[in-house]
């Protein structure tokens, strides 16, 4: 529960002044880029499959698939995402703060 | 020519007479009846709306960026080439043609500036070309004061242009006189925040301190607690920055301040408390329910011999959080809070409570200032609504 | 089945919903125990509460009843209501929360300071909740005259008056603990029946499944694109779905809003494990239902089917009350958000008396919709709702949190264009004024694919023409939306 000590980067953001704009946008977009890849896996595979399935013709194939087999791969992207933006949002306060990595 | 013939010229001279003279007052005189208005009231229409939208900019005092937000309207208002306005030091907007006189101009308004009267004054210069030859300054004044000023530039000395600068000018001060009295409203309110943080110190700090020193001896980890608290207390109450916070943050303060009452009370104050979880991350005015839990322990403990209860509930009501504070202690007369919600005097706690409600009002609106129910010994219920959401209220 | 059973459950049901939104506040009677009463919402607690206000009748009766009819082409349901969460995690959980907003019309003001686009947001979210809304009502109907042979509209008065009475007299007040409960009961409703079913179906000498062409019924003539619609409806539609928005509001701060979408992910994805199992088993036991109308019953009559006797109209029982639970969760969640939105932005003044009024006109008109409009399954109509909230809500939101170049006549004509093309399909759908074959009915009946496209690009294109009106408070917002809590707040939590 200690105040956290107020830097100088801190004030710039606080301020919005074109330097901690720059900030900010670095920070957005490493987060983008984050849930831009963790979105791109899901759709690439989510867009081939319905072909896949039209193509071998297998119900079996299907059920297995989307009866059981996706919601693993679902909950583990979303799991590197959360681990991806939180260790963004770390190394951030970090570079704000002036802190050297630890 | 036969008489006849004259009396027929001579009523056809009348007739025209009669008709000139109608079509004279017709147009002299307009018509009132117009449903659409007629060409003078269609000037005034367009004065009063170009005049309307150079106020909001001047409500921010006289700046550089609301100067050249108004400078604009102002210039169309008066339908002059180029207009100018200044402050004490320099000129802060150019509208129109002729920029190359501003380097002038502060050396020409200098009297102006000291003297506060209007003046008028030629200016040449060396281009050819330039349609600038006369110009009518005036001051903006602010509780006499001189803030800056308004000079108009015409081809040639106008008396008619002399008269509505003054004028203009004249409405621009009111606007920034406006300004004034918005800013010292904020700054009043600030003020009272501000004093309220100051108030909570003086006999709740010496009252603690006492309490805990009295455990000192008898039980130290406890006063080592005590002394915890207190100091998280006293550092979010004296904290500097932000004007919102959020309903977790205050009840935890709300909090500490309790167990610092008790650490005093021991037994004698009972305290109930029944929070929802989903309001907790409510933003809402710092310090606005703080005050109103003091003031239900100064009623609860007054003049009751045996022990009080407090109950604290803070509810999920859709799209707005309910806080109730409730206390069984001797309650107030309806008629002298109504006095001291009006603002007509009270002691400490009631300016606390009237703090709060204005508070409450200007940042959610009206509808959403305290409610209170009470009587003579008949304790005394508090309830603040919170809406969830409200632009511009963040919790931090 | 046993009537008695059926209807005890359901009674058991609404009465412990009353019951643990009346008592479930947690009280606290010292001020040490304080502690313990103002502890926020920890992530898996709300993601518990939003699995179970998600989970709606579509899913528990639903998705059976369409992969009993149609095959398993029909799992894409269930994968895209739980991807869903997946793109709302990416794109849209942690900012959101940091803006504060409670509702979408919350959002959109805080983030364009527009009073117009709020208003408009408000409309598409009555819309959508409505839309939503009426498979609830009509599912709960369907339930009521399986199990007791009630005549078909009582089930939609008798859940909607529950919920409206619930709601406005503030029986819902302690939400959360409420739809933990609802999640955990929808889980066993379906769980343990499910066991007791395939333990049956062994000790039936394990018949095989068979999902022939020629049993399937042909679901659309466009098969492909109907999948596509479909993924695009729902993977993009869940992050505007206005009471999975509010429930946001709980977390205490972003990173606790990502770690219970998380969290969510992986609880529904638990559950739809459960409903294709009875739409196999229902192929085998239940085969009249794949021509004749009420697939949805599958669910409800397979325990009776299969296992039988007393332990069957147990089981029986135990389905009923989940299916109910589903019903009032996602009807009661529903209905607080749209008479939220409705007391903020329709009604004059405000006040409890306002909310309640709000309440009964959130759900008069679904009611109204659900007895006039003929039953689609449960399933596709809600997928309708997920269609109009993908191409309206998912380019506000997405380009509101990561696009500082959006202004409110982008926003306007995005939404207008996209929601509403959208909706204005699903209305022409439902109206049944386009039948099918045909590549009319198809492009109608699963608009996603092309209405969120025009959703983005009138978006971005108007936007980018209108540059001008780019919010003053654009950085700032965009600030707050992403700035971590260790930064914001100036102290540890």
């Amino acid at each position: 529960m200690r105040p956290l000590p107020r830097y100088r980067t801190q004030s710039e953001i606080d301020e919005q002044t074109a330097l901690g704009g720059a900030y900010v946008r670095s920070l957005m977009r490493s987060q983008l880029r984050a849930g831009l890849t963790a979105f791109a896996v899901l759709a690439v595979v989510v867009g081939t499959l319905p072909l896949v399935f039209e193509a071998l013709h297998s119900a079996a194939l299907v059920w297995a698939v989307l009866g059981f087999a996706a919601y693993p791969p679902l909950t583990l992207i979303a799991w590197w995402y959360v681990r991806r933006a939180e260790r963004n949002e770390r190394d951030f306060a970090r570079l704000v703060e002036g802190r050297p990595a630890q | 020519m036969t008489g006849a013939g004259y009396a027929v010229l001579v009523l056809l001279a009348l007739l025209l007479l009669g008709t000139g003279f109608l079509l004279g007052r017709r147009t002299a005189r307009p018509v009132r009846t117009s449903d659409v208005g007629t060409p003078v009231e269609h000037a005034t229409f367009e004065t009063l709306h170009t005049a309307s939208l150079a106020a909001p900019p001047l409500r921010a005092g006289l700046t550089e960026e609301s100067a050249r937000r108004s400078a604009r309207r102002l210039r169309s208002l008066l339908g002059t080439d180029a207009l100018c306005l200044t402050d004490r030091d320099r000129v802060l907007v150019w509208d129109g043609a002729g920029e190359h006189h501003g380097r002038h101009v502060m050396d020409q308004v200098r009297d102006l500036l000291a003297s506060g009267r209007d003046t008028a004054f030629r200016s040449d210069c060396d281009d050819l070309d330039c349609p600038l030859r006369w110009a009518v300054a005036v001051p903006l004044t602010v509780d006499n004061r001189v803030l800056g000023t308004l000079i108009a530039y015409a081809p040639r000395e106008s008396a008619v242009l002399a008269r509505a600068a003054g004028e203009v000018a004249r409405w621009v001060c009111v606007q920034l006189e406006l300004a004034e009295l918005d800013r010292s409203r904020t700054q009043l309110i600030e003020a009272e925040i501000r004093a309220l943080r100051a108030q909570i110190s003086p006999h709740f700090i010496f009252n603690s301190l006492a309490a805990i020193a009295s455990f000192v001896r008898t039980d130290p980890e406890r006063a080592r607690e005590l002394l915890l608290e207190f100091a998280d207390f006293t550092r979010y109450s004296f904290r500097s920055h932000g004007d919102f916070t959020t309903l977790a943050d205050e009840l935890h303060s709300i909090d500490q301040y309790l167990a610092l009452v008790r650490a005093r009370f021991g037994e004698r104050l009972l305290v109930t408390l029944q929070v929802a979880p989903e309001v907790l991350p409510v933003a809402l005015p710092f310090l606005c329910l703080q005050p109103l839990v003091e003031n239900a322990v100064k009623h609860g403990l007054e003049g009751a011999v045996t022990s009080s209860r407090i109950t604290i509930s803070a509810l999920d009501a859709g799209s707005e959080a309910e806080v109730v504070i409730e206390d069984d202690g001797t309650g107030m007369d309806p008629e002298r809070l109504r006095h001291i919600l009006r603002g007509e005097g009270g002691n400490s706690t009631g300016i606390g409570l009237l703090n709060v409600d204005e508070r409450l009002r200007q940042v959610y609106g009206d509808d959403y200032g305290l409610v209170i129910e009470t009587g003579i010994g008949a304790g005394m219920k508090i309830t603040v609504r919170l809406p969830k959401y409200r632009a511009g209220v963040h919790g931090s | 089945m046993s009537r008695t059973y059926a209807v005890a459950a359901v009674a058991a049901v609404v009465l412990a919903t009353v019951l643990v939104g009346g008592f479930g506040l947690r009280i606290s009677r010292t001020t040490s125990d304080f502690y313990v009463a103002s502890r926020t919402v920890r992530p898996r607690l709300n993601a518990a509460a939003i699995s179970g206000e998600y989970l709606s009748a579509a899913s528990f009766l639903g998705i059976a009843g369409l992969v009993l009819v149609h095959g398993p082409d029909m799992l894409w349901y269930p994968v895209g209501y739980t991807a869903g969460y997946l793109v709302l995690l990416v794109f849209v959980a942690a900012p959101l929360r940091r803006s504060g907003a409670y509702t979408l019309p919350d959002f959109a003001e805080g983030r364009l300071e527009s009073r117009q686009v709020r208003r408009l947001v408000s409309v598409f979210v009555v819309a959508a909740g409505w839309l939503y809304l009426v498979p609830q009502l009509q599912g709960a109907g369907l339930t009521l005259k399986i199990l007791t042979g009630a005549p078909g509209w009582l089930g939609d008065v008798l859940v909607a008056s529950v919920v409206v009475i619930a709601v406005a007299a503030g029986g819902m007040r302690s939400i959360t603990f409420v739809q933990v409960f609802q999640y955990w009961l929808k889980l066993t409703a379906l769980l343990v029946p499910a066991i007791f079913l395939v333990l049956a179906w062994q000790g039936d000498g394990r018949p095989r499944v068979s999902f022939d062409e020629q049993l399937s019924v042909f679901r659309a003539d466009h098969p492909l694109y109907a999948t596509y619609g479909l993924i695009v409806a729902t993977f993009l539609g869940t992050m505007g779905l206005p009471h999975v928005v509010v429930r946001f509001y709980t977390s205490p701060n972003g990173r606790d809003a990502r770690r219970t979408t998380v969290a969510v992910l992986a609880l529904i994805g638990v559950f739809y494990l459960l409903p294709p199992v009875y739409g196999a088993l229902g192929r085998l036991y239940a085969p009249e239902l794949i021509h004749g109308g009420d697939a949805d019953a599958a669910v409800l009559l397979l325990p009776g089917r299969i296992v039988g006797g007393i332990g069957g109209d147990l089981l029986g029982a135990l389905i009923a009350g989940g299916a109910f639970a589903a019903f009032l969760s996602t009807a009661s969640g529903l209905t607080m958000a749209v008479a939220g939105v409705i007391t903020q932005d329709v009604l004059p003044s405000r006040g409890v008396r306002h909310f309640r009024l709000a309440t009964v006109l959130a759900m008069c008109v679904p009611l109204g919709g659900s007895l006039i409009v003929s039953r689609v399954p449960v399933a596709d109509s809600v997928g309708m709702a997920f269609a109009v909230s993908a191409s309206s809500f998912c380019p506000l939101l997405v380009l509101g949190i990561w696009w500082r170049r959006l202004t409110p006549p982008g926003a306007i004509a995005g939404l207008l264009l996209g929601g509403g093309s959208a909706f204005l399909s699903v209305a022409i759908t439902v109206s049944g004024a386009v039948r099918p074959p045909g590549w009319p009915h198809t492009l109608l009946a699963w608009p996603a694919v092309w209405s969120v496209p025009v959703g983005f690009l009138a978006m971005i294109l108007v936007s980018l023409a209108t540059p001008g009106r780019i919010p003053p408070g654009t950085n700032a917002a965009m600030t707050r939306f992403h700035l971590p809590e260790a930064l914001t707040s100036g102290r540890h939590r």
